[in-house]
């Protein structure tokens, strides 16, 4: 005969068995001393238990009114309410101050065209949107011969004595097929302290990704031009950048964007982008990426206008804006900013795994 | 208008400060806690209130617990020693003799896995097997199972402690 199992006759007890399972277990137990004898001891172990537990209560438990809990409960309701209220309000004022800065940013260039006359005669043919600087697609590009791309220190400095050297970079450099070009190479950092040297040519490969514009269009000589977009600098909202650019729009999170900026090139492949980011110190660090040859020209256009002219100074060298790049393929990532090289390095990091998950 | 909820108030309150005082250790504590229940049983009017209480209480005593934990090691981390648990201040001495069962209770049930002391908890609050299975996410069958588990070991080890007590009353 079948002995009942202790934990049913547990369930037996606490009245969790259906009726026929009860009138099952209570025939057998009237045939079965043994599992009397052990229904018996499981009442008593389940007394016991409940007078062992009896003795955790708190010490005294009064009844607050169940009204108090109701105003309560209409009190977080109206919380919830007024929470999703400021929430909404919030939403409309980030965007109301998003359009404000979008608008802003478009005024801007508009008065960069008209502080630049000459310019604006010689970019007729362009949008109206552009802003720009065609120097990229006439820079030498002296790394062409090295494997690996090197990327350059640089100071971020500017000044009016930039426009020559934009000039004389361009009478240098006809090589317009450098472009087409490509080192496919693993990937790898390099960090070249920078030459503070030739302060007007390095100046005119910053100018490139100066935060301001206006400094490059009015220097710029204007039989540069360029017929159509490809090549052409353009300063754009971060929206339509994003359109441009697609996923591959690199930036710091959580950094507030000074300015985005886009080199288009013959195909879409071919864009280069130049994101701008302030640091809560004011320091503004730029995110570049596009073809490993025009990021590598735009870098390391800069040391070789740097090797140019005199050797920096000691004290100029502390200062520096420094640049570090990552090659993948035949994309280059790259950051310029006044921040130790470790701090790039670590950036430039992140970033290359975000762009890789994209 | 007489409300369920407020019916289900009256007759388990009780019972969840008594649940929740069993996971805080702090009578004060419970009764805020049980009162956290109620008033969200009254924004969110439950299907199933009562072991939806019985669940949310479960839940705020566990984001309670983890508060505390993290408050310890904090201090800890302040201090460079491990805290003292808090103790029960005795008072006239029927206090502490009850005081003394309570903690030899006490000390019992934390002998039991987490999950057994729950469902033990919860059975002893008033939940039927399929409230606590679930709640638990344990099969209905397993209830009683594990209820008799919880309950010998429960029952075992105050015995034990008792058994300890008493033979070092003897040897003093």
């Amino acid at each position: 005969m079948r002995h009942i199992p202790e934990d049913e006759l547990h369930a037996y007890l606490d009245q969790a068995l259906s009726r026929t399972q009860c009138v099952e277990i209570e025939s057998h137990l009237a045939d079965c001393p043994s599992c009397r004898a052990t229904r018996d001891g499981i009442a008593a172990l389940r007394d016991r238990t409940t007078a062992l537990l009896a003795r955790l209560a708190p010490p005294t438990s009064s009844l607050p009114p169940f009204d108090s809990l109701r105003g309560r409960a209409a009190e977080v309701r109206s919380q919830r309410r007024r929470r999703l209220q400021i929430a909404a309000w919030a939403a409309s004022l980030v965007a109301a101050l998003g359009l404000g800065w979008s608008g802003s940013s478009l005024v801007r260039s508009h008065a960069d065209r008209v502080g630049a006359p000459a310019l604006a005669r010689s970019l007729d043919t362009a949008p109206p949107v552009a802003a720009s600087v065609p120097v990229a697609n006439h820079a030498p590009a002296p790394s062409r011969e090295q494997p690996v791309p090197v990327a350059a220190a640089e100071p971020v400095r500017r000044s009016a004595e930039a426009r020559p050297a934009v000039r004389s970079a361009e009478q240098r450099s006809p090589a317009k097929q450098a472009h087409d070009e490509r080192h496919p190479a693993p990937s790898r950092e390099v960090v070249v302290p920078s030459q503070d040297s030739a302060r007007a040519a390095r100046e005119a490969t910053l100018s490139v990704l100066s935060p301001t514009p206006t400094l490059e269009l009015t220097g710029l000589d204007p039989s540069a031009r360029q017929d159509d977009l490809a090549g052409m600098w353009r300063t754009m909202s971060w929206d339509g950048a994003k359109a441009e650019a697609g996923e591959r729009l690199p930036h710091i999170d959580g950094l507030p964007v000074v300015q985005v900026q886009v080199q288009s090139g013959e195909q879409s492949s071919r864009t280069v982008t130049v994101v701008a980011q302030q640091l809560a110190s004011g320091q503004v660090i730029r995110t570049i990426e596009g073809p490993a040859t025009d990021v590598t020209q735009l870098l390391s256009r800069r040391s070789l206008a740097a090797a140019d002219s005199a050797p920096p100074s000691d004290s100029a060298r502390v200062d520096d804006g420094h640049a570090m790049a990552m090659q993948v393929g035949d994309r280059m990532l790259a950051i310029t900013g006044d921040l130790p090289s470790d701090s790039l390095r670590a950036m430039i990091r992140r970033l290359n795994a975000e762009l890789r998950t994209k | 208008m007489t409300d369920d909820l407020e019916q289900l108030y009256q007759s388990t309150y009780t019972a969840v400060v008594r649940f929740l005082y069993r996971k805080v250790w702090d009578a004060e504590r419970a009764e805020d806690l049980a009162q956290e229940v109620f008033v969200r049983a009254l924004s969110h009017r439950p299907e199933k209130p009562r072991a939806w209480v019985f669940a949310v209480a479960a839940n705020l005593a566990r984001d309670e617990a983890r508060a505390a934990m993290r408050r310890k090691r904090h201090l800890t981390l302040l201090k460079g020693d491990p805290i003292a648990q808090p103790r029960i201040t005795p008072a006239a001495d029927d206090t502490v003799e009850h005081d003394e069962q309570m903690a030899s209770v006490q000390e019992a049930l934390s002998t039991l896995t987490p999950r057994d002391r729950e469902i033990l908890l919860l059975w002893d609050a008033g939940l039927s097997y399929p409230e606590i299975a679930a709640q638990t996410g344990l099969a209905v069958g397993a209830v009683g199972t594990t209820l008799a588990r919880a309950r010998r070991r429960l029952v075992d080890a105050h015995d034990r402690q008792q058994r300890h007590l008493e033979s070092d009353a003897a040897h003093s």
